[in-house]
């Protein structure tokens, strides 16, 4: 059934929309991502402006991050003053990013940037995932077991404005959260993603936060910053598409509530080693998409619309 | 329908009228764009009375006006990227044009003065065009992908003529269009290209439903729409949860 999007002003297929929504929903329920860098691509792929895509899925991870924050609230597994910190830099870094997104607009070139950035985070994330998940099966076929996550000292205790993080258990300066929250606002912003992918690492390893509350705050601050985000695009570059929202958030709880309940037969690195191929070559469509030699060197676009 | 179109036709070609004059009607006077539309036709019909056998008629459908960016794409570093060439400033969104007599001795000049008048006057160039072309280029561009987008048509569709008196033509839209107001004008010309008679008609296109209630307020109540969309977003998050949470208690 096909239906027309007001804001991307594409006419698309319903149900290709729902079942895409679904698909990347089940994945996140599976490997336990937000899937927005899954998102933001595939709905690229099927000929909605890179623009309207990343504003619009800022919207649809509001709703899958509140929906996830709500449970983690109940088991009182969110950091508040953690996520607060977090919260600020992620606002400032929203708002860079947002203004960011609308001058590289106003010259024309959103779409190349969008894919860009996809590829460079794409490309890098990937390749990492896949060679860190590689190296763990190698190291685990030898039955040798060199995990060591011990907290160590390290130079993020040297910096100033200390304060207690009573849930984490921490004593640490309030600089890096605000850091972190910059650089996941910035990345909501111009690539529509919530940035988990990086916020959970950075919270383990840099920040050093004890894992029962991390899941929790990431999504407390990821509510927080994709709502932001959407509200600043939808008054900056006036690229949300709710209709199309919509259908991905339906499309995108059916699915992952039934990827949560799949149970998967494989180790976690295989897991990860399975996620990152798919990272890969969603990021090397992206790149074949630039390089090739396009079917039609030109073409014509409304200006006064945009 | 066909009934009621037949009897107007009939009572219009009833009807005495000066020598070289045509009348027209229209099916239908709105379009609406719902999130379902999916492209429609409509039907302009009347009646002629020819001076002789050498008058021709010409109907123009004209949508509402947009500017126009062309853009080509470069290869810089191995990565194709888009480079505006030139603009077109307020041209038709939609133009079609068809002809009675399409062996008019001067189909081909008559073609040129439109095409002129109303697209390639308009352009405005901020690169000097690099094809020995020349602006040529950019016209030639212009058409082929509005030809493409099925947004432009010259004498490629055919209006059926009856008994040399009545006249009717189907114009199709296609799903993708612009809201406005889109003019239908009849020309009757004789061989030399001199107007004889005219008539116009009109339909307005409009967006509805929720279509034109996200696209409206995305443009004209850009606060109001954000936060409107982070809240039913917010609410859906909710609902689900709470859904969720009593499916599997």
């Amino acid at each position: 059934m096909q239906i027309f999007l007001p804001i991307a002003d594409v006419p698309v297929d319903l149900f290709v929309l729902l079942i895409l929504g679904a698909a990347v929903g089940f994945l996140s329920g599976v490997f336990g991502i937000g899937g927005g860098f899954l998102m933001t691509p595939l709905l690229i792929f099927l000929g909605i402006p890179a623009a309207v895509a990343v504003a619009t899925e800022a919207n649809q991870i509001a709703a899958s991050s509140f929906s996830g924050v709500l449970a983690h609230l109940k088991r009182r597994a969110v950091d508040f003053k953690m996520g607060n910190i977090l919260v600020v830099g992620g606002l400032l870094g929203s708002a860079v990013g947002v203004e960011v997104f609308r001058i590289v607009k106003s010259y024309g070139q959103i779409d190349l940037f969008v894919s860009l950035c996809y590829i460079l985070f794409l490309g890098s994330i990937g390749t990492l995932m896949f060679l860190e998940s590689l190296s763990t099966i190698q190291r685990s076929r030898k039955s040798v077991n060199t995990f060591n996550h011990k907290k160590k000292h390290n130079w993020i205790h040297g910096l100033p404005f200390k304060t207690r993080f009573k849930s984490s258990n921490l004593y640490i300066s309030a600089i890096p959260p605000v850091v972190i929250g910059f650089i996941i606002g910035i990345l909501a912003s111009i690539m529509g993603v919530g940035g988990g992918f990086i916020l959970i690492p950075a919270m383990i390893y840099i920040l050093g936060m004890p894992t029962k509350v991390v899941i929790g705050t990431s999504l407390y601050q990821i509510t927080f910053i994709t709502a932001f985000t959407t509200f600043m695009h939808a008054t900056q570059n006036k690229t949300v598409d709710l209709l199309l929202a919509l259908i991905l958030i339906v499309g995108g709880v059916l699915g992952a509530q039934l990827g949560a309940r799949v149970t998967v037969k494989l180790k976690a690195e295989e897991i990860r080693i399975l996620l990152a191929i798919i990272v890969l070559l969603v990021c090397l469509k992206l790149a074949l998409d630039l390089m090739m030699t396009p079917n039609d060197l030109f073409s014509i676009t409304y200006s006064n619309e945009s | 329908m066909r009934a009621l179109i037949f009897s107007v036709i009939f009572i219009f070609s009833m009807s005495s009228f000066s020598l070289g004059a045509v009348i027209s009607d229209i099916d239908k006077t709105d379009i609406e764009l719902s999130t379902r539309f999916d492209g429609t036709s409509l039907l302009v019909f009347g009646a002629l009375s020819p001076e002789n056998d050498n008058t021709s008629l010409l109907v123009e459908v004209i949508g509402p006006s947009t500017s126009v960016d062309i853009t080509k794409k470069v290869q810089i570093w191995g990565i194709w990227v888009n480079k505006k060439i030139a603009q077109f400033q307020d041209i038709p969104s939609f133009y079609k044009i068809s002809i009675s007599n399409p062996e008019h001795p001067i189909l081909k000049e008559i073609e040129y003065q439109k095409l002129k008048s109303i697209f390639y006057d308009f352009l405005e160039t901020n690169s000097t065009p690099e094809d020995d072309n020349g602006v040529e280029q950019y016209y030639h561009e212009l058409t082929r992908l509005k030809k493409k987008l099925g947004k432009l048509s010259i004498f490629e569709e055919k209006i059926n003529i009856i008994d040399k008196k009545l006249f009717s033509y189907k114009v199709t839209l296609p799903k993708k269009i612009h809201p406005g107001k889109y003019k239908i004008k009849m020309t009757l010309i004789d061989q030399q290209g001199i107007e004889l008679s005219k008539s116009e008609q009109s339909v307005k296109v409009s967006k509805v439903g929720v279509q034109e209630f996200l696209s409206s307020n995305s443009k004209n109540n850009p606060v109001f729409y954000g936060l409107f969309s982070v809240i039913i977003a917010l609410f859906l998050g909710f609902s689900a949860a709470q859904l969720f949470r009593w499916l599997y208690r």
